[in-house]
């Protein structure tokens, strides 16, 4: 163990949300590395999609695992704690229990929105949706002899999702006495496994495709329905008479992750899927610690994918709660007490769900990740974190006053993950860096605080940089987005005192990026002895 | 709670020109939990008068303290040790906190260092809205909990102008209609009626300022009052 490592105790019984076919897989791959298991399912069954076998087996194995605990018709109605230590209430119809988990694993399925209006159809006997049409084919109740149009990829960008569920359903029908069947397609992907082959299959067995890009005029009058195109390929006008109408399908995340995503303090992303677009949180975790997602809960992903997911999240489940011994770091945040007023602003701005309150803000050690954004906005500089306090950093700045002593002054204050990389690139490789510059480290840009910034044009810094790494790719998710906003008022405050916003920088560097590193450093230079000579 | 917004800087430092010694004093309460006036920007608005002074070749001295509360005298005697060191002070307190400390250092001068707004609450991060105007009459019992005099931008008690556009306000399509929202919140609770119940006119004269005795503090307040 580190000298800078300490251990803690935490929880190690798993929650799996969702029972849809991502959720008994998890539930079975993190039952199979050895934790107890609760899976909960708002409806009165777990993975109905009756695709395949292989999904029947995976249900009675969970039911037959006596460390899966299988609760339906639950939902979740309340999270407290943190990562290694969460207490969930978990209700049953008028029932709550509160129980207690190491890690949680969102497994939330999809929903579907038909998009009829796209088309100017109303939704009636001969005009059905897609689900619609499942649900038809599934109870065997479609009468045989019809012709089926379906209208596919003009309302929507295409995912090869949606065309999938067309194929599907084309293979159910072939299987139909005496259907016809014919897809009109616009804007589709079949890029997902198996997809071409479904298509080529469906198209030796009768079925007829349009492919256009401007939608069919479909009429409606009264029983009789008519679709016409222009066929591309034949160069004229083509007009079917269909007996139904199936039309395309929307596929959106679940409405319960927005209504998850509070409780669980993680972020959702603009389509409401539970995973940020930020590579460090592939394949599946969150922002926050100990809790993971899998499947169409982090985005929109097949059944397949789905169960593909399992795998990784048992692996990450392992990684993280591993015997319920925790190493983690001793440079912690840690809250003054006497110092703080509990005005939630940490609780809010914790990228990683660390923070919760009694009567003052408590951080978590087993979830806090050491970003520092806590201290950086606590307005009553309530947060300190530990090599990184206040004191340490001031010290810091004054110190390279004295040392440096080579003009101008240029503090550069480096996130360790990619600014400080970039600039020790930038020494080893030759690169120019300029005589005067001071490179101080910071945990993540999240812990550059306006009063550093502002105490070193104080204590006589020429020029000051912020080098952060690129949004999108911050440890914390939010550190540089913090740092860049920061840097926006400071420069506000600089042009408010007289000083040239450009002796403020805020960059965002790769650890690579160390050549870029150099022109901004070397031209920062060039421009403050510009405008002192 | 009370939401105060920094002053700009050039009003603060232009009412600071002939000092030289500054403290600046952060709340630790209202204005401190809405980002204004806590010891957070109590330390950067004198690292700004420091760095504006230098440019300006003017260099001031400045030191910062926070207290619990302002408006209350106790706290604002822990700094009877230190403010003699200093030329002025600049109160990050809302304008109860400011004259308080005026009062209780009356040869100092005293400046404000945020500009008090109002009183609201919290939405997100640096995000208030304003909810109560302090009118002395509170109605909200009738109001489904809707403030009719904060919301409404012509402060009417007895249902909408005629200018309202059903969902917003006449003076502004963004602005929503006070009295709509009341109506759906009366609505939705089944307490229409309430909206037929006549609210007398208010007396605006009770607006000058106003003293709260909490019950019960009666005979404490007559009893310090004779001291
Ligand atoms: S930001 Fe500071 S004052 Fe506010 S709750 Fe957190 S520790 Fe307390
Ligand atoms: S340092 Fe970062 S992870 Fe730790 S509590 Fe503060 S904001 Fe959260
Ligand atoms: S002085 Fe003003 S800001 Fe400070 S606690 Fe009192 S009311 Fe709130
Ligand atoms: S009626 Fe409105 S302004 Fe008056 S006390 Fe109630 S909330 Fe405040």
């Amino acid at each position: 163990m580190n000298a800078d490592k300490k251990i803690i105790r935490i929880a190690t019984d798993v929650l799996v949300i969702g029972g849809g076919t991502a959720g008994v897989a998890a539930a079975n791959e993190v039952a199979g590395k050895g934790y107890k298991v609760v899976l909960t399912s708002k409806e009165d069954k777990v993975a109905q999609e009756t695709k395949n076998g292989v999904i029947a087996d995976m249900v009675a194995k969970a039911e037959a695992n006596a460390d899966i605990e299988i609760m339906k018709n639950t939902v979740v109605a309340k999270v407290m704690g943190v990562p290694g230590d969460f207490a969930v209430t978990l209700k049953t119809g008028d029932k709550a229990v509160e129980r207690k988990f190491g890690a949680i694993v969102v497994a939330t399925g999809l929903t579907t929105k038909v998009l009829n209006d796209a088309y100017g159809l109303e939704l009636g006997p001969k005009v059905i949706s897609q689900s619609q049409l499942e649900a038809l084919l599934a109870q065997g109740k479609l009468e045989s002899g019809k012709t089926v149009a379906f209208l596919v990829g003009f309302g929507q960008d295409g995912n090869p999702l949606v065309m999938e569920r067309v194929l599907d359903s084309l293979t159910a029908l072939g299987k139909v006495a005496e259907t016809d069947a014919y897809v009109f397609v616009g804007d589709i992907k079949l890029a997902a496994d198996g997809l071409d082959q479904l298509y080529a299959q469906a198209r030796q067995e009768g079925v007829i495709y349009f492919k256009t890009t401007d939608a069919p005029k479909v009429s409606v009058d009264g029983d009789a329905m008519c679709i016409s195109i222009l066929d591309p390929v034949l160069r004229q006008q083509v007009e079917v008479a269909p007996d139904l109408i199936v039309v395309e399908e929307a596929i959106l995340a679940d409405e319960d992750n927005a209504a998850l995503a509070e409780p669980l303090q993680i972020e959702a992303d603009k389509n409401g899927f539970l995973q940020p677009d930020n590579v460090h949180y592939f394949p599946v975790k969150s922002t926050r610690l100990g809790i993971f997602v899998a499947g169409a809960a982090r985005d929109l992903l097949s059944v397949e994918q789905g169960i593909q997911d399992a795998g990784n999240v048992a692996l990450e489940v392992k990684k993280f709660l591993g015997d319920g011994n925790l190493e983690v770091p001793s440079n912690t945040a840690f809250v003054d007490v006497d110092k703080c007023t509990v005005c939630l602003t940490c609780y809010r701005c914790c990228p990683h769900g660390a923070i919760f309150w009694d009567s003052r803000a408590i951080i978590a050690e087993a979830a806090c990740q050491g970003c520092g954004i806590c201290a950086s906005e606590c307005p009553n500089d309530a947060i300190q974190l530990g090599d990184y306090a206040d004191e340490a950093m001031a010290k810091a700045i004054q110190d390279g006053q004295g040392t440096s002593g080579k003009s101008p002054w240029i503090v550069a204050f480096c996130c360790k993950n990619s600014g400080l990389e970039a600039v020790n690139m930038a020494k080893t490789f030759g690169y120019r860096v300029p005589a005067g510059l001071q490179a101080i480290e910071v945990p993540c840009a999240g812990k550059i605080d306006m009063d550093y910034v502002m105490d070193a044009f104080v204590q006589g810094a020429d020029g000051v940089m912020l080098l952060t790494c690129h949004n999108g790719n911050c440890k914390s998710d939010k550190g540089a987005l913090y740092a860049s906003w920061r840097a926006a008022e400071i420069k506000k405050m600089l042009a408010s005192v007289g000083l040239p916003e450009d002796r403020l920088v805020c960059a965002s560097l790769a650890n690579n990026m160390g050549r870029k590193f150099s022109e901004i450093s070397v031209e920062m230079e060039r421009s403050i002895k510009k405008a002192s000579s | 709670m009370i939401v105060a917004e920094k002053k700009p800087f050039d009003e603060i430092s232009g009412m600071l020109a002939g000092f030289d010694k500054v403290l600046t004093v952060g709340c630790k309460t209202c204005v401190a939990v809405c980002l204004a006036g806590g010891e957070k920007e109590a330390v950067l608005l004198n690292k700004e008068l420091m760095l504006a002074r230098k440019v300006a070749g003017k260099p001031i001295e400045t030191g910062a303290a926070l207290v619990e509360r302002q408006c209350d005298m106790e706290f604002l005697a822990e700094l009877d040790d230190i403010v003699g060191q200093y030329d002025a002070i600049v109160s990050m307190a809302c304008g109860a906190g400011v004259q308080f400390m005026a009062e209780r250092y009356p040869e100092k001068p005293v400046f404000p260092g945020v500009n008090t707004t109002f009183i609201g609450v919290n939405r997100d991060v640096g995000w208030y809205e304003e909810k109560c105007r302090s009118c002395g009459n509170c109605l909200l019992g009738v109001t489904g909990g809707i403030c009719p005099i904060t919301m409404c931008a012509k402060s009417l008690m007895n249902g909408p102008c005629g200018g309202t556009n059903q969902t917003s306000c006449e003076i502004n399509k963004d602005q929503p209609c006070a009295w709509y929202a009341i109506y759906k919140r009366l609505a939705g609770q089944n307490r229409l009626d309430n909206i037929l119940k006549i609210t007398e006119i208010m007396d605006w004269r009770n607006n000058v300022p106003r003293t709260i005795v909490q019950p019960g503090y009666e005979q404490r307040k007559a009893a310090f009052s004779e001291k």
